[in-house]
């Protein structure tokens, strides 16, 4: 139990240091919030009139005390208001993050389903065409940037065919069909690295396992091949796929705004990026906080998984 | 039937062909418009930038307007004019212009818009020029009577301006009742807002559509992508790369016009800068085609004098060629301010928008031919913002656009005695220029006027308080069964989202 408190201790701890640099680290990068919102569209914004709009957002008054009152924001839960429309941040944050957590499943689901089937073949039939083929596109769609894959999808299947839309947004409850529509090409361009890497890690998993004792000893006792694969080879070989899959899965919290831009999918890293632009200090602070958070919780749980496994991690 | 590889390719194939239930298919009398940017807000007066004015200038309607010649019109006011007697501005209310909760809009309406724009407390984009309003008066509800501290020749243009939006005085702090053909029916944050006609607009017979659907689409690709495959019926700024595209594209039409233009800022506080002729040599050594071709896909044209709008009656073709481009004289002008061997300095721009960047380094490129060697500084626009505010450059590349196409509309640009503003040249005394704004703005004549600016074009090619370089191409794309919209010409192109209310598919 001391273990477990002093963990969360340190998670609250990592949050607290993350809030800290974040915020100071953004007040002191140049640029107005005031002077921003108000030269909008590259006009000249009035002096008088971004001193009052200042004073207005609390912009005038000691740098600690705009903390301690943000400070204080958070542990009611409520992190403060956009600096450009007023909009609560935790509302922004509640209608944002379930779209960029559907787009990170998504594409995990289209990676798994391509990567763990494609790695398991491969390396049953390793040296095969099957195997050198999809191993040389795994390799070529790790080198593509996201970008690249981004637009030429649009540009093929939305510009050239006409099959697909260009991109955007509807919500699933308007109209689901087009939800999914929509999701479909942001998706596979979130998996198209993902499902490479899922391949690539199956593939020498199973290739570790096929080489293992106890699946001699199964093939030995006289089980049938397909139940040796499924029993013995693929489920043993998955453990590191999905330490893989887990890790990157927490990475794409953050490393989605190039495919939510190129899409248009009105994720998490849209307000990010339009508020590191606008100095939106509260949404900026806000966003980060809640994918670091994010980050400590499931490295909370995976401490709590590990040390459930081993009790020997407790004491490390 | 056997499923052979060639069969399943063959329907592969075919799927190209036919009508995709996947894609968006519109609705009847809805336009569906991208936009370039998500309206940071609504607020009425405050400026929030040409997409978001836009939206604007649809829910809330404007007292004047401009026609399709980007002449000014009354809108709200069925009539504007100078009263001789005590010359008040007086503008005459439509007696059918009603707000979009059924009241009528009154002289009380506009009387109390302008003493908030004006406030103290206020950040409205329009403060300065109404806080010159000494006395407001409504003698009947249609009739308001607007009497300024001195002379103000272009008063009505100023509520042509998209930040001028005609709200009701029972608006609350955040929900603005408006005048507007459309109101806003609703939206998804971030992503579109959807507007629907109002049947009790000021205009009979308008607005021709039954909604609007505004969606964002940031990246400018792929908002030339979504109006290509048929996702949206129009798009606002279409890059100047996909003009040609678009022209070509049986389906699609362009309508584009030179508004916007590019310009070079000084920080004339100290060092070269602060004397005019090095300024001049800038403005002689940069060949202006260059920049239209490498930033503007040669969407543009070259600007070689002050930013007037060719064919007004500001224009003059002389003085509009008083900066071309000559190496010599560049040269000749630096040796007379003793910079005969060149000087070093650094030039700010940013790297966020292509065409700044883009210019930049054509600039620098021209400027080397000279002798003066400038090291870029290309921060992201915020950053470039604040610098250029504090004066912490020493030549600096900006893009920008007048508040109209009247001359006085450019004195946000090039009025030195403004107040201090990344948009305009920082720590410059250009008295003369200046001096001319102000007597034009205070003199009614037209002939008189256009003398009068053609002096300010003189002196401003002298004391060079800013460079013009380019004028940059600003287009809508459209399917070609969009009717009645119209690009307005130059400082107007931003604002040519007003007349959406015109449009109907044919």
């Amino acid at each position: 139990m001391r273990w477990f408190l002093r963990r969360i201790a340190t998670c609250l701890v990592l949050a607290w240091a993350v809030s800290l640099v974040v915020f100071m680290t953004l007040h002191v990068v140049p640029g107005d919030p005031a002077e921003l919102l108000l030269s909008t569209g590259g006009i000249a914004a009035d002096p008088v009139a971004v001193k009052e709009l200042r004073i207005r957002l609390g912009l005038e008054r000691p740098l600690l005390d705009q903390y301690m009152t943000f400070l204080s924001g958070v542990m009611r839960g409520d992190l403060g208001a956009s600096l450009v429309d007023d909009y609560p941040v935790t509302k922004e944050i509640a209608l944002r993050l379930p779209r960029t957590l559907e787009l990170i499943l998504a594409g995990t689901l289209i990676a798994v389903i391509l990567g763990i089937p494609a790695g398991t073949y491969a390396a049953l039939h390793r040296g095969g065409l099957f195997d050198r083929i999809v191993s040389g596109a795994a390799a070529l769609l790790l080198a593509i940037p996201v970008f690249v894959v981004g637009t030429l999808l649009v540009l093929l299947l939305a510009q050239t065919l006409k099959l697909m839309p260009a991109g955007g947004y509807v919500p699933l409850a308007q109209d689901p069909a087009k939800h999914f529509t929509l999701l479909a090409l942001p998706a596979i361009a979130i998996a198209k690295s993902l499902a490479a890497v899922v391949f690539r890690m199956t593939r020498a998993s199973v290739l570790d396992a096929l080489s293992r004792d106890f699946v001699r000893t199964a093939r030995a006792k006289g089980l049938k091949p397909a139940r040796v694969l499924m029993r013995h080879v693929v489920r043993n070989a998955l453990t590191p796929v999905l330490t893989v899959l887990g890790l990157h899965m927490g990475t794409l919290l953050g490393g989605t705004v190039l495919v939510e831009y190129v899409f248009n999918w009105p994720g998490l890293s849209t307000p990010l990026l339009r508020a590191v632009e606008a100095r939106d200090y509260p949404m900026v602070v806000g966003i980060v906080l809640t994918i670091s958070g994010l980050f400590l919780l499931i490295n909370l749980i995976m401490d709590l998984l590990y040390a459930a496994l081993d009790p020997r991690t407790r004491a490390a | 039937m056997n499923f052979t590889r060639r069969t399943i390719l063959a329907a592969g194939g075919a799927l190209a062909f036919l009508p995709s239930p996947l894609r968006a298919q519109p609705a009847a009398g809805i336009l569906r418009c991208g936009l370039s940017a998500w309206p940071p807000n609504l607020q009425p007066w405050v400026s929030t930038g040409a997409s978001a004015g836009t939206v604007k200038m649809l829910t809330y309607g404007r007292l004047v307007g401009y026609d399709r010649k980007g002449e000014l019109i009354g809108e709200i006011a069925e009539s504007f004019a100078r009263d001789p007697a005590d010359g008040a501005w007086v503008f005459k209310l439509k007696r059918n212009a009603f707000f979009h909760n059924g009241d009528p809009v009154t002289s009380e309406d506009i009387k109390w818009m302008i003493e908030q724009i004006a406030g103290e407390k206020s950040t409205a984009y329009m403060r300065a020029q109404f806080q010159l309003v000494a006395k407001i008066e409504t003698p009947d509800p249609h009739t308001v009577r607007l009497i300024t501290k001195a002379p103000v020749a272009t008063l009505p243009h100023w509520f042509g301006n998209y930040n001028m939006g005609v709200i009701s005085r029972k608006s609350e702090a955040n929900a603005p009742i408006g005048a507007g053909p459309f109101k806003l029916a609703g939206q998804e944050r971030g992503t579109s807002l959807d507007l629907v006609a109002f049947e009790k607009y000021h205009k009979p017979g308008f607005p021709k559509l039954k909604g609007i659907k505004f969606v964002v689409y940031a990246d400018e690709n792929l908002r030339f992508a979504a109006l290509q495959s048929g996702d949206m019926d129009m798009i606002e700024y279409v890059p100047w790369q996909s003009m040609e595209t678009t022209e070509k594209d049986p389906r699609l039409k362009l309508d584009a016009e030179d508004g916007p233009f590019m310009d070079v800022l000084f920080n004339a506080t100290q060092g070269p800068f602060a004397d005019p002729r090095v300024r001049r040599a800038v403005a002689h050594a940069v060949r202006r085609e260059d920049i239209v071709k490498v930033a503007f896909f040669g969407r543009g044209r070259p600007l070689e004098g002050v930013p007037i709008v060719e064919g007004t009656p500001w224009y003059d073709k002389d003085l509009a060629k008083g900066w071309n481009y000559d190496p010599e004289r560049a040269k000749a002008l630096l040796s007379q301010a003793n910079y005969a061997k060149g000087f070093s300095c650094k030039m700010l721009a940013t790297a966020q928008f292509g065409m700044h960047k883009d210019t930049a380094e054509v600039v620098q490129q021209h400027l080397a031919q000279i002798g003066i060697q400038c090291e870029l500084q290309l921060p992201d626009w915020s950053t470039r913002v604040a610098m250029g505010s504090r004066g912490q450059y020493e030549i600096s590349i900006h893009g920008v656009s007048g508040d109209n196409n009247d001359p006085d509309g450019l004195s946000v640009v090039m009025d030195t005695s403004l107040s201090p503003t990344y948009s305009r040249s920082f720590g410059l005394k250009a008295p003369r220029t200046s001096e001319a704004f102000a007597k034009g703005r205070a003199e009614f004549d037209h002939a008189k006027r256009v003398e009068i600016y053609k002096e300010m074009q003189r002196a401003a090619l002298e004391e060079v308080p800013i460079i013009g370089l380019a004028w940059r191409s600003q287009g809508y794309g459209m399917d070609k069964r969009v009717q009645g919209f119209k690009t307005l010409p130059g400082a107007l192109t931003t604002a040519s989202g007003a007349l959406l209310d015109e449009v109907s598919f044919g």
